[in-house]
Protein backbone atom coordinates (compact mmCIF):
# COMPACT_ATOMS: atom_id res chain seq x y z
CA UNK A 1 0.00 0.00 0.00
CA UNK A 2 1.39 3.40 -0.95
CA UNK A 3 1.47 6.44 1.29
CA UNK A 4 -1.24 8.07 -0.89
CA UNK A 5 -3.56 5.07 -0.46
CA UNK A 6 -3.07 5.19 3.33
CA UNK A 7 -4.00 8.88 3.30
CA UNK A 8 -7.18 8.03 1.40
CA UNK A 9 -8.13 5.33 3.93
CA UNK A 10 -7.65 7.57 6.97
CA UNK A 11 -7.53 11.16 5.74
CA UNK A 12 -5.02 13.54 7.23
CA UNK A 13 -6.52 16.38 9.25
CA UNK A 14 -5.41 19.97 8.85
CA UNK A 15 -5.93 20.95 12.49
CA UNK A 16 -7.00 18.94 15.52
CA UNK A 17 -5.86 15.94 17.55
CA UNK A 18 -4.90 12.34 16.85
CA UNK A 19 -5.12 9.70 19.54
CA UNK A 20 -2.64 7.13 18.39
CA UNK A 21 -1.25 3.78 19.55
CA UNK A 22 -4.64 2.58 20.78
CA UNK A 23 -4.51 -1.22 21.16
CA UNK A 24 -6.38 -2.78 18.19
CA UNK A 25 -10.07 -3.16 19.00
CA UNK A 26 -10.05 -0.58 21.81
CA UNK A 27 -10.95 2.37 19.54
CA UNK A 28 -14.67 1.63 19.88
CA UNK A 29 -14.28 1.66 23.69
CA UNK A 30 -12.77 5.15 23.42
CA UNK A 31 -15.65 6.26 21.19
CA UNK A 32 -17.96 5.13 24.00
CA UNK A 33 -16.01 7.40 26.37
CA UNK A 34 -16.22 10.24 23.82
CA UNK A 35 -19.99 9.82 23.93
CA UNK A 36 -19.94 10.60 27.69
CA UNK A 37 -18.34 14.04 27.16
CA UNK A 38 -20.94 16.34 25.65
CA UNK A 39 -18.31 18.98 24.74
CA UNK A 40 -17.36 16.60 21.90
CA UNK A 41 -20.90 16.17 20.57
CA UNK A 42 -20.33 18.28 17.43
CA UNK A 43 -16.75 17.27 16.71
CA UNK A 44 -16.01 15.33 13.49
CA UNK A 45 -14.19 12.14 14.50
CA UNK A 46 -12.57 9.51 12.26
CA UNK A 47 -11.82 6.02 13.57
CA UNK A 48 -9.07 3.97 12.04
CA UNK A 49 -9.40 0.36 13.11
CA UNK A 50 -6.83 -2.44 12.93
CA UNK A 51 -4.19 -0.31 11.18
CA UNK A 52 -0.64 -1.59 10.73
CA UNK A 53 1.72 -0.36 13.43
CA UNK A 54 5.47 -0.84 13.81
CA UNK A 55 5.11 -0.51 17.59
CA UNK A 56 1.98 -2.59 18.25
CA UNK A 57 1.60 -4.78 15.14
CA UNK A 58 -2.02 -3.63 14.81
CA UNK A 59 -3.57 -0.52 16.32
CA UNK A 60 -6.61 1.75 16.31
CA UNK A 61 -6.43 5.53 16.00
CA UNK A 62 -8.90 8.39 16.33
CA UNK A 63 -8.76 11.81 14.67
CA UNK A 64 -10.64 14.76 16.15
CA UNK A 65 -11.25 17.88 14.08
CA UNK A 66 -11.42 20.33 16.98
CA UNK A 67 -9.29 23.11 18.42
CA UNK A 68 -9.16 21.53 21.90
CA UNK A 69 -9.85 18.33 23.81
CA UNK A 70 -11.63 18.82 27.17
CA UNK A 71 -9.28 18.15 30.16
CA UNK A 72 -11.87 15.85 31.78
CA UNK A 73 -11.96 13.74 28.62
CA UNK A 74 -8.16 13.43 28.66
CA UNK A 75 -8.26 12.51 32.36
CA UNK A 76 -10.90 9.88 31.62
CA UNK A 77 -8.79 8.53 28.76
CA UNK A 78 -5.64 8.40 30.91
CA UNK A 79 -7.54 6.22 33.39
CA UNK A 80 -8.98 3.67 30.99
CA UNK A 81 -6.32 3.59 28.30
CA UNK A 82 -2.94 4.69 29.67
CA UNK A 83 -0.09 4.60 27.18
CA UNK A 84 -1.93 6.03 24.18
CA UNK A 85 -0.32 9.00 22.41
CA UNK A 86 -2.17 12.28 21.96
CA UNK A 87 -0.81 14.39 19.07
CA UNK A 88 -1.80 17.99 18.38
CA UNK A 89 -1.96 18.67 14.62
CA UNK A 90 -1.45 22.09 13.05
CA UNK A 91 -1.34 22.62 9.28
CA UNK A 92 -1.22 18.83 8.72
CA UNK A 93 1.91 18.50 10.92
CA UNK A 94 2.39 17.10 14.42
CA UNK A 95 2.95 20.17 16.57
CA UNK A 96 3.16 18.41 19.97
CA UNK A 97 2.57 14.98 21.44
CA UNK A 98 2.21 13.42 24.87
CA UNK A 99 1.84 9.86 26.13
CA UNK A 100 -1.03 9.58 28.61
CA UNK A 101 -0.04 8.16 32.01
CA UNK A 102 -2.50 7.25 34.78
CA UNK A 103 -2.64 10.04 37.41
CA UNK A 104 -1.23 9.28 40.89
CA UNK A 105 -4.25 10.94 42.50
CA UNK A 106 -7.74 11.32 41.04
CA UNK A 107 -9.79 13.93 42.87
CA UNK A 108 -13.51 14.34 42.33
CA UNK A 109 -13.76 12.51 38.99
CA UNK A 110 -14.51 8.89 39.92
CA UNK A 111 -17.41 7.61 42.01
CA UNK A 112 -16.68 4.99 44.66
CA UNK A 113 -18.21 1.60 43.77
CA UNK A 114 -18.61 0.74 47.48
CA UNK A 115 -22.29 1.55 48.23
CA UNK A 116 -21.47 2.12 51.92
CA UNK A 117 -18.65 4.60 51.27
CA UNK A 118 -19.42 7.98 52.86
CA UNK A 119 -18.76 9.70 49.52
CA UNK A 120 -21.94 8.07 48.15
CA UNK A 121 -24.10 9.46 50.97
CA UNK A 122 -22.82 12.88 51.95
CA UNK A 123 -24.00 15.91 49.99
CA UNK A 124 -21.08 17.70 48.40
CA UNK A 125 -18.48 15.12 49.42
CA UNK A 126 -15.79 14.71 46.80
CA UNK A 127 -13.97 11.45 46.05
CA UNK A 128 -10.24 10.82 46.16
CA UNK A 129 -8.43 7.81 44.72
CA UNK A 130 -4.72 6.93 44.79
CA UNK A 131 -3.07 4.90 42.07
CA UNK A 132 -2.13 1.42 43.32
CA UNK A 133 -1.09 -0.44 40.16
CA UNK A 134 -0.40 0.40 36.53
CA UNK A 135 -1.42 -1.79 33.58
CA UNK A 136 -3.95 -2.83 34.58
CA UNK A 137 -4.73 0.34 36.52
CA UNK A 138 -6.11 -0.05 40.05
CA UNK A 139 -6.98 2.64 42.59
CA UNK A 140 -7.44 2.93 46.38
CA UNK A 141 -10.34 4.96 47.80
CA UNK A 142 -8.95 7.40 50.39
CA UNK A 143 -12.22 7.26 52.35
CA UNK A 144 -13.46 3.65 52.60
CA UNK A 145 -9.88 2.40 52.01
CA UNK A 146 -10.91 -0.25 49.48
CA UNK A 147 -9.05 -1.08 46.30
CA UNK A 148 -10.76 -1.18 42.90
CA UNK A 149 -9.78 -2.22 39.41
CA UNK A 150 -10.36 0.35 36.69
CA UNK A 151 -13.20 -1.76 35.27
CA UNK A 152 -15.06 -1.58 38.62
CA UNK A 153 -14.52 2.18 38.74
CA UNK A 154 -15.55 2.60 35.11
CA UNK A 155 -18.82 0.78 35.83
CA UNK A 156 -19.55 3.22 38.69
CA UNK A 157 -18.93 6.35 36.62
CA UNK A 158 -22.10 8.40 36.16
CA UNK A 159 -23.51 7.93 32.67
CA UNK A 160 -24.92 10.75 30.55
CA UNK B 1 -0.66 20.77 63.74
CA UNK B 2 -3.74 18.85 64.83
CA UNK B 3 -3.41 15.08 65.10
CA UNK B 4 -6.10 12.61 64.12
CA UNK B 5 -6.42 8.87 64.60
CA UNK B 6 -8.35 7.57 61.60
CA UNK B 7 -6.80 4.37 60.28
CA UNK B 8 -4.01 1.92 60.98
CA UNK B 9 -3.02 2.31 57.35
CA UNK B 10 -1.50 5.71 58.10
CA UNK B 11 0.23 4.62 61.31
CA UNK B 12 3.84 3.43 61.12
CA UNK B 13 5.17 0.69 63.37
CA UNK B 14 7.06 3.37 65.32
CA UNK B 15 3.89 5.39 65.86
CA UNK B 16 2.11 2.23 67.10
CA UNK B 17 5.00 1.44 69.46
CA UNK B 18 4.85 5.03 70.79
CA UNK B 19 1.17 4.51 71.66
CA UNK B 20 2.00 1.17 73.36
CA UNK B 21 4.80 2.83 75.39
CA UNK B 22 2.52 5.69 76.39
CA UNK B 23 -0.17 3.24 77.54
CA UNK B 24 2.44 1.38 79.61
CA UNK B 25 3.30 4.68 81.33
CA UNK B 26 -0.37 5.42 82.01
CA UNK B 27 -0.81 1.94 83.47
CA UNK B 28 1.60 2.61 86.32
CA UNK B 29 0.75 6.28 86.82
CA UNK B 30 -1.04 7.04 90.12
CA UNK B 31 -4.63 8.28 89.75
CA UNK B 32 -3.70 11.47 91.63
CA UNK B 33 -1.23 12.38 88.87
CA UNK B 34 -3.72 11.63 86.08
CA UNK B 35 -6.69 13.51 87.44
CA UNK B 36 -5.74 16.96 86.12
CA UNK B 37 -3.89 16.04 82.92
CA UNK B 38 -6.79 17.07 80.65
CA UNK B 39 -8.41 19.56 82.98
CA UNK B 40 -10.34 22.23 81.03
CA UNK B 41 -10.61 20.03 77.91
CA UNK B 42 -13.94 18.82 76.50
CA UNK B 43 -14.46 15.58 74.57
CA UNK B 44 -17.26 15.49 71.98
CA UNK B 45 -18.65 11.97 71.59
CA UNK B 46 -20.55 11.56 68.32
CA UNK B 47 -21.88 8.02 68.14
CA UNK B 48 -24.15 7.52 65.13
CA UNK B 49 -24.12 3.77 65.91
CA UNK B 50 -24.71 1.84 69.12
CA UNK B 51 -21.81 1.04 71.44
CA UNK B 52 -21.22 0.18 75.08
CA UNK B 53 -17.51 -0.27 75.65
CA UNK B 54 -15.97 2.14 73.20
CA UNK B 55 -18.18 5.08 74.12
CA UNK B 56 -18.18 4.51 77.86
CA UNK B 57 -14.44 3.85 77.98
CA UNK B 58 -13.73 7.10 76.13
CA UNK B 59 -16.06 8.98 78.46
CA UNK B 60 -14.56 7.34 81.52
CA UNK B 61 -11.06 8.08 80.26
CA UNK B 62 -11.82 11.76 79.77
CA UNK B 63 -13.36 12.04 83.23
CA UNK B 64 -10.44 10.22 84.87
CA UNK B 65 -8.02 12.61 83.21
CA UNK B 66 -9.91 15.63 84.54
CA UNK B 67 -11.73 16.59 81.34
CA UNK B 68 -15.43 16.81 80.53
CA UNK B 69 -17.69 15.07 78.03
CA UNK B 70 -20.57 16.10 75.77
CA UNK B 71 -22.21 14.20 72.92
CA UNK B 72 -24.82 11.69 71.83
CA UNK B 73 -24.99 7.92 71.67
CA UNK B 74 -27.47 7.52 68.84
CA UNK B 75 -28.34 9.77 65.93
CA UNK B 76 -32.10 9.52 66.52
CA UNK B 77 -32.31 12.53 68.87
CA UNK B 78 -30.10 14.80 66.77
CA UNK B 79 -30.42 17.04 63.72
CA UNK B 80 -29.14 14.12 61.64
CA UNK B 81 -32.71 12.76 61.46
CA UNK B 82 -33.74 16.16 60.03
CA UNK B 83 -31.27 15.53 57.21
CA UNK B 84 -28.23 17.41 58.51
CA UNK B 85 -25.04 16.37 56.76
CA UNK B 86 -22.08 14.93 58.66
CA UNK B 87 -19.99 17.88 57.54
CA UNK B 88 -22.44 20.39 59.04
CA UNK B 89 -22.62 18.38 62.26
CA UNK B 90 -18.82 18.46 62.55
CA UNK B 91 -18.60 22.18 61.74
CA UNK B 92 -21.09 22.80 64.55
CA UNK B 93 -19.79 20.45 67.22
CA UNK B 94 -16.14 21.48 66.79
CA UNK B 95 -17.10 24.78 68.40
CA UNK B 96 -18.23 23.00 71.54
CA UNK B 97 -15.23 20.80 72.32
CA UNK B 98 -11.47 20.18 71.93
CA UNK B 99 -11.49 16.68 70.44
CA UNK B 100 -14.14 14.52 68.76
CA UNK B 101 -14.57 10.76 68.93
CA UNK B 102 -16.83 9.56 66.13
CA UNK B 103 -18.51 6.26 65.29
CA UNK B 104 -20.48 6.13 62.06
CA UNK B 105 -22.08 3.36 59.96
CA UNK B 106 -20.53 4.61 56.69
CA UNK B 107 -16.97 3.74 55.70
CA UNK B 108 -14.74 6.81 55.42
CA UNK B 109 -16.93 8.99 57.69
CA UNK B 110 -14.12 9.65 60.17
CA UNK B 111 -11.71 10.66 57.41
CA UNK B 112 -14.27 13.06 55.95
CA UNK B 113 -14.84 14.49 59.44
CA UNK B 114 -11.07 14.95 59.92
CA UNK B 115 -10.82 16.90 56.67
CA UNK B 116 -13.56 19.30 57.77
CA UNK B 117 -12.68 19.68 61.42
CA UNK B 118 -10.25 22.13 62.98
CA UNK B 119 -9.94 19.96 66.09
CA UNK B 120 -8.59 16.38 66.33
CA UNK B 121 -10.82 13.48 65.24
CA UNK B 122 -10.56 9.96 66.62
CA UNK B 123 -12.22 7.17 64.63
CA UNK B 124 -14.20 4.85 66.90
CA UNK B 125 -15.39 2.73 63.96
CA UNK B 126 -16.50 3.60 60.42
CA UNK B 127 -18.81 0.95 58.90
CA UNK B 128 -16.83 -2.23 58.30
CA UNK B 129 -13.63 -0.30 57.62
CA UNK B 130 -11.45 0.57 60.63
CA UNK B 131 -11.50 0.73 64.41
CA UNK B 132 -8.01 1.94 65.28
CA UNK B 133 -8.42 2.48 69.04
CA UNK B 134 -9.70 -1.10 69.41
CA UNK B 135 -6.64 -2.27 67.49
CA UNK B 136 -4.24 -0.32 69.67
CA UNK B 137 -5.83 -1.78 72.80
CA UNK B 138 -5.70 -5.28 71.27
CA UNK B 139 -1.99 -4.80 70.59
CA UNK B 140 -1.43 -3.43 74.09
CA UNK B 141 -3.16 -6.52 75.53
CA UNK B 142 -0.93 -8.85 73.45
CA UNK B 143 2.17 -6.88 74.45
CA UNK B 144 1.21 -7.25 78.13
CA UNK B 145 0.44 -10.96 77.80
CA UNK B 146 3.53 -11.98 75.82
CA UNK B 147 6.01 -9.12 76.21
CA UNK B 148 6.16 -8.72 72.43
CA UNK B 149 4.05 -8.81 69.28
CA UNK B 150 6.69 -10.00 66.81
CA UNK B 151 6.53 -13.74 66.09
CA UNK B 152 3.08 -14.29 67.65
CA UNK B 153 0.78 -16.91 66.12
CA UNK B 154 -2.68 -15.37 65.98
CA UNK B 155 -5.91 -17.01 64.90
CA UNK B 156 -8.68 -14.67 63.72
CA UNK B 157 -11.98 -16.50 64.11
CA UNK B 158 -15.54 -15.90 62.90
CA UNK B 159 -16.69 -12.96 60.83
CA UNK B 160 -13.57 -11.91 58.98
CA UNK B 161 -15.60 -10.31 56.19
CA UNK B 162 -17.47 -7.55 58.01
CA UNK B 163 -15.48 -7.21 61.26
CA UNK B 164 -13.71 -3.84 61.26
CA UNK B 165 -11.74 -4.85 64.36
CA UNK B 166 -10.24 -7.71 62.35
CA UNK B 167 -9.53 -5.48 59.35
CA UNK B 168 -7.78 -2.88 61.52
CA UNK B 169 -5.84 -5.51 63.45
CA UNK B 170 -4.58 -7.15 60.27
CA UNK B 171 -3.38 -3.77 58.96
CA UNK B 172 -1.47 -3.24 62.22
CA UNK B 173 -0.02 -6.73 62.72
CA UNK B 174 1.57 -6.85 59.26
CA UNK B 175 3.81 -4.00 60.46
CA UNK B 176 5.38 -6.35 63.05
CA UNK B 177 7.92 -9.08 62.34
CA UNK B 178 7.12 -12.72 61.55
CA UNK B 179 3.53 -12.67 62.78
CA UNK B 180 1.66 -15.83 61.76
CA UNK B 181 -2.05 -15.64 60.96
CA UNK B 182 -4.52 -18.49 60.96
CA UNK B 183 -7.75 -17.22 59.40
CA UNK B 184 -10.68 -19.30 60.63
CA UNK B 185 -14.07 -18.52 59.09
CA UNK B 186 -17.01 -19.98 57.20
CA UNK B 187 -16.47 -19.72 53.46
CA UNK B 188 -18.96 -16.85 53.11
CA UNK B 189 -17.21 -14.76 55.79
CA UNK B 190 -13.59 -15.03 54.62
CA UNK B 191 -11.27 -12.05 54.91
CA UNK B 192 -12.06 -9.83 51.88
CA UNK B 193 -9.54 -9.35 49.11
CA UNK B 194 -9.20 -5.64 49.88
CA UNK B 195 -7.84 -6.62 53.32
CA UNK B 196 -5.74 -9.58 52.19
CA UNK B 197 -3.94 -7.21 49.82
CA UNK B 198 -2.49 -5.65 53.01
CA UNK B 199 -1.03 -9.07 53.75
CA UNK B 200 1.10 -8.84 50.65
CA UNK B 201 3.44 -6.48 52.48
CA UNK B 202 5.61 -7.26 55.48
CA UNK B 203 7.11 -10.47 56.85
CA UNK B 204 4.34 -12.77 58.08
CA UNK B 205 2.62 -16.01 57.18
CA UNK B 206 -1.12 -16.42 56.62
CA UNK B 207 -3.25 -19.50 56.12
CA UNK B 208 -6.99 -20.08 55.92
CA UNK B 209 -8.95 -22.90 57.53
CA UNK B 210 -12.48 -23.65 58.66
CA UNK B 211 -11.33 -25.71 61.67
CA UNK B 212 -11.30 -23.96 65.07
CA UNK B 213 -9.58 -26.98 66.68
CA UNK B 214 -6.45 -26.22 64.66
CA UNK B 215 -6.32 -22.73 66.20
CA UNK B 216 -6.66 -24.11 69.73
CA UNK B 217 -3.79 -26.53 69.18
CA UNK B 218 -1.33 -24.27 67.41
CA UNK B 219 -1.79 -20.57 68.22
CA UNK B 220 -0.72 -18.12 70.96
CA UNK B 221 -3.82 -15.95 70.59
CA UNK B 222 -7.33 -16.74 69.43
CA UNK B 223 -9.08 -13.52 68.45
CA UNK B 224 -12.78 -14.39 68.43
CA UNK B 225 -15.36 -12.16 66.76
CA UNK B 226 -19.12 -11.94 66.87
CA UNK B 227 -21.04 -12.73 63.70
CA UNK B 228 -22.65 -9.29 63.33
CA UNK B 229 -26.33 -9.56 62.43
CA UNK B 230 -26.49 -5.80 61.66
CA UNK B 231 -23.92 -6.06 58.83
CA UNK B 232 -25.77 -8.76 56.83
CA UNK B 233 -27.81 -7.47 53.90
CA UNK B 234 -29.73 -10.78 53.86
CA UNK B 235 -31.09 -12.15 57.20
CA UNK B 236 -31.15 -15.70 55.76
CA UNK B 237 -27.41 -15.54 55.17
CA UNK B 238 -26.97 -14.52 58.82
CA UNK B 239 -29.05 -17.50 60.01
CA UNK B 240 -26.83 -19.87 58.02
CA UNK B 241 -23.59 -18.80 59.69
CA UNK B 242 -24.56 -17.23 63.03
CA UNK B 243 -23.38 -20.13 65.20
CA UNK B 244 -20.48 -21.30 63.04
CA UNK B 245 -17.90 -21.23 65.82
CA UNK B 246 -18.38 -21.79 69.51
CA UNK B 247 -15.48 -21.89 71.89
CA UNK B 248 -16.13 -23.69 75.19
CA UNK B 249 -14.13 -25.05 78.09
CA UNK B 250 -14.29 -28.60 76.68
CA UNK B 251 -12.61 -27.50 73.46
CA UNK B 252 -9.90 -25.79 75.51
CA UNK B 253 -9.33 -28.77 77.80
CA UNK B 254 -5.96 -29.76 76.33
CA UNK B 255 -5.00 -26.35 74.99
CA UNK B 256 -1.43 -25.20 75.64
CA UNK B 257 -1.26 -22.96 78.78
CA UNK B 258 0.18 -20.15 76.67
CA UNK B 259 -3.04 -19.82 74.64
CA UNK B 260 -5.09 -16.69 75.39
CA UNK B 261 -8.54 -15.82 74.07
CA UNK B 262 -9.31 -12.24 73.06
CA UNK B 263 -12.61 -10.81 71.86
CA UNK B 264 -13.55 -7.17 71.09
CA UNK B 265 -16.95 -7.87 72.77
CA UNK B 266 -19.91 -7.95 72.94
CA UNK B 267 -20.03 -11.74 72.68
CA UNK B 268 -23.16 -13.69 71.96
CA UNK B 269 -22.71 -17.46 71.62
CA UNK B 270 -19.20 -17.65 70.22
CA UNK B 271 -17.51 -17.90 73.63
CA UNK B 272 -19.32 -20.00 76.20
CA UNK B 273 -19.44 -18.51 79.72
CA UNK B 274 -17.61 -21.59 81.03
CA UNK B 275 -14.48 -20.26 79.30
CA UNK B 276 -14.48 -17.20 81.61
CA UNK B 277 -13.05 -19.17 84.52
CA UNK B 278 -10.26 -20.81 82.50
CA UNK B 279 -6.74 -19.32 82.48
CA UNK B 280 -7.15 -18.78 78.74
CA UNK B 281 -9.81 -16.06 79.02
CA UNK B 282 -8.22 -12.64 78.52
CA UNK B 283 -11.14 -10.65 77.10
CA UNK B 284 -12.02 -8.83 80.30
CA UNK B 285 -8.36 -8.00 80.82
CA UNK B 286 -8.58 -6.63 77.27
CA UNK B 287 -11.42 -4.30 78.40
CA UNK B 288 -9.21 -2.99 81.21
CA UNK B 289 -6.38 -2.46 78.71
CA UNK B 290 -8.82 -0.45 76.60
CA UNK B 291 -9.25 2.15 79.30
CA UNK B 292 -5.49 2.52 79.73
CA UNK B 293 -4.79 2.68 76.00
CA UNK B 294 -7.52 5.28 75.47
CA UNK B 295 -5.98 7.41 78.23
CA UNK B 296 -2.77 7.38 76.20
CA UNK B 297 -4.59 8.09 72.94
CA UNK B 298 -6.64 11.04 74.23
CA UNK B 299 -3.67 12.56 76.02
CA UNK B 300 -1.39 12.18 73.00
CA UNK B 301 -3.94 13.40 70.42
CA UNK B 302 -4.50 16.52 72.54
CA UNK B 303 -0.80 17.23 72.36
CA UNK B 304 0.26 16.01 75.80
CA UNK B 305 3.77 14.71 76.47
CA UNK B 306 4.80 12.76 79.55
Amino acid sequence: MTATERVLLIPKIENGFVIDHIPAGFGLEILRVVNQHHELDNVVITLGSNCKSRKLGRKDLLKFQTSQLPPRFLQHLSLICSGVTVKRIKNFEVEAKIVLEPPEIVEGFLACPNPNCITNHERGASTSFHLLNRSPNAFHCAYCERDFSMSELEAALPKR
Amino acid sequence: MKRNLISLDNLSRNAIVDFLDLAAQFEVMPASKKEKLLSGKILGVLFFEASTRTRLSFESTMLRLGGQVIGFSEAINTSVVKGESLQDTIRTVENYCDVIVIRHPREGAARLAAEISHIPIINAGDGSNQHPTQTLLDLFTMQKLYGQIDKLKIAMVGDLKYSRTVHSLVHALVKFKDVEFLLVSPDSLRLPEYVTSALETGSFHARETTDLREAVDSCDVIYMTRIQRERFPDPLEYEKVKDSYRLDAALLKNAPPRLKILHPLPRINEISVDVDSTPHAAYFQQVACGLIMRQGILYSILGGKL
